[in-house]
């Protein structure tokens, strides 16, 4: 089937604190409602290269772009970029859940706030369709003003992506979303991610290798900075074209 | 004697030693607020909150204008001391954090801490008691509330820093500008711990004396006027404990109750906050 690029990067470089090249002439395609996974051991650069896509290096001094990420034809790392826009389009979701100290509903409710919504009836639809849309709206809908504190591991995992879908965001960013639950709330992030990629564009950086097979349709392998392969999932899992891949992802190092 | 009998021996040596420590600490203690607590019972009266000063030595006076200008004093030295204190903290712990700048100004607000409250009395003194050529209200104000400011900046700082940085990074995430960050996610998670640092950074400034006699000083009559020398519970207990008359002994004895009381409301106050937000 043909595939529409929804991402493209062009030889991205990223150094850090001016000095440290952390990704090294990184090119790659991401389809448009496809689930692309990063993996490579610590250190290889996969998360570096997620933060790019919403330019959470712009938070830290001397962090230093070179090339391009086209998001349609609109060069992300562009300064005239609007970062408050481009993280509203491009949403994410950490490794540590990061629920806000406030109830439920207003947790969901953050981003619409800050995009201008502040119609309670819109903002009450909003939310319930997102807790639809993470699976969680069946365990929370009779206690929306509770702490968000108050929920489980797994539960506030999924109201933080709940948060970020709120938004309408067209990419997710997902930074090993699940490498801090247990197995039964590991799976339920996963049949997640396979509802939503029907209607966004799921990027994953995962240490799971079983993971990134299970979930993703594209796959790519970094190793020190540098992109090794990036193929269809299926293909990197079985007949990788680089001996370096085959090793990583048979087990024989990393 | 055994190695395992001297260890015992030492034990014992030790655990009776830090228990005197303590009982003599506490005996102290609890002698200095037993002693506060029964003779200020005995002159706790309504007539002390209600009535202004009797002439010099006669009966059924209060001290009214004393705990109107000791809360005058207190309220403007917190009006102008939370809201730097809390915004320098922000300074600190968000924008300017990680630079020698704020590392600087960390540990000078350390040493002001320490700095003798006098010293910053005279410091006031110099500056709007000796041009305006008369003690005043607010001067006792900006020496209460110069005191404050390091306490309040430091524990703002202190509290903002807990906040988890993966916290300010997803609100970022959102696409959040940084000022909403701040108010609307790092404050709400820091909100307990600075409300504490508030309300114990007043109980400070509250048994201040020695600013105030240089500052505000003090006021035999009612004033509300902040611009003239006002009256203190501190100040009013200084005069009254030196002074010659019984009355004005059993007074004193009366307004360190109060003002001790104050306090120990504000600390457990602010304890019970504490306990309310980590359970």
């Amino acid at each position: 089937m043909a595939e529409t690029a929804e991402i493209t990067v062009n030889t991205l470089n990223f150094y850090y604190s001016g000095t440290i090249h952390a990704l090294k002439n990184i090119s790659l395609p991401v389809y448009k409602h496809s689930v692309t996974a990063l993996i490579g051991p610590s250190g290889c650069g996969k998360t570096t290269l997620l933060r790019c896509f919403n330019r959470m290096h712009d938070l830290y001094p001397n962090n230093r772009y070179e090339g391009e990420i086209l998001l349609g034809k609109e060069n992300i790392l562009d300064n005239a970029t609007d970062l408050i826009t481009l993280r509203s389009r491009i949403g994410m979701v950490f490794q540590k859940p990061t629920p806000f100290p406030m109830s439920i509903f207003d947790n969901i409710a953050y981003g619409l706030k800050l995009k201008g919504i502040t119609n309670r009836a819109v903002q009450s639809g909003r939310v319930e369709k997102a807790l639809h849309d993470a699976h969680l709206w069946a365990e929370v809908k009779d206690k929306l003003k509770s702490s968000a504190y108050e929920l489980s591991g797994g539960q506030q995992q999924r109201l933080v992506i709940a948060r970020a879908l709120a938004v309408d965001p067209e990419i997710l960013l997902f930074d090993e979303p699940t490498s801090a639950l247990d197995p039964l709330s590991t799976a339920k992030i996963e049949e997640l991610i396979e509802l939503l990629r029907k209607q966004i564009t799921i990027i994953i950086v995962t240490h799971n290798m079983q993971q990134a097979a299970r979930i993703s349709d594209w796959t790519g392998f970094l190793m020190l900075g540098e992109l090794i392969e990036f193929d269809r999932t299926d293909k990197i899992f079985t007949t990788p074209s680089q001996k370096l891949t085959e090793d990583y992802v048979t087990g024989r190092f990393g | 004697m055994t190695r395992e009998q001297i260890r015992k021996a030492e034990g014992a040596a030790a655990l009776t030693l830090s228990t005197l420590s303590a009982l003599l600490g506490l005996f102290w203690l609890v002698f200095i607020l037993g002693d506060v607590l029964v003779q200020g019972l005995q002159a706790l009266t309504p007539t002390l909150f209600l009535n202004d000063p009797a002439p010099a030595g006669a009966e059924g006076g209060g001290l009214r204008h004393a705990f109107v200008g000791q809360l005058l004093i207190t309220f403007f030295a917190s009006l102008i001391g939370v809201p730097v204190g809390v915004l320098g903290g922000t300074f600190l712990a968000e924008y300017a954090r990680g630079r020698r700048i704020a590392r600087i100004i960390s540990i000078l607000s350390d040493i002001v801490v320490s700095v003798p409250s006098i010293v910053i009395g005279t410091f006031v003194y110099a500056v709007l008691v000796k041009p305006v050529g008369h003690f005043n209200g607010w001067a006792g104000a900006v020496a209460l509330a110069i005191i404050m400011i390091p306490v309040v900046l430091r524990t703002t700082e202190d509290m903002l820093s807990l906040v988890p940085w993966e916290l300010r990074e997803a609100a970022f995430a959102l696409g959040a500008p940084y000022y909403k960050v701040i108010i609307q996610v790092v404050y709400r998670g820091a909100a307990t711990g600075i409300l504490t640092g508030i309300l114990l950074s007043i109980a400070r400034v509250a048994g201040e004396t020695a600013p105030l006699l240089f500052t505000s000083f003090n006021n035999s009559f009612f004033s509300v006027d902040m611009s003239h020398p006002i009256a203190s519970l501190t100040a009013t207990i200084f005069q009254y404990a030196t002074g010659p008359y019984k009355t004005w002994h059993a007074q004193a004895w009366a307004a360190s109750f109060v003002i001790t009381v104050f306090i120990l409301l504000l600390t457990i106050l602010g304890r019970l906050i504490i306990r309310w937000r980590y359970k």
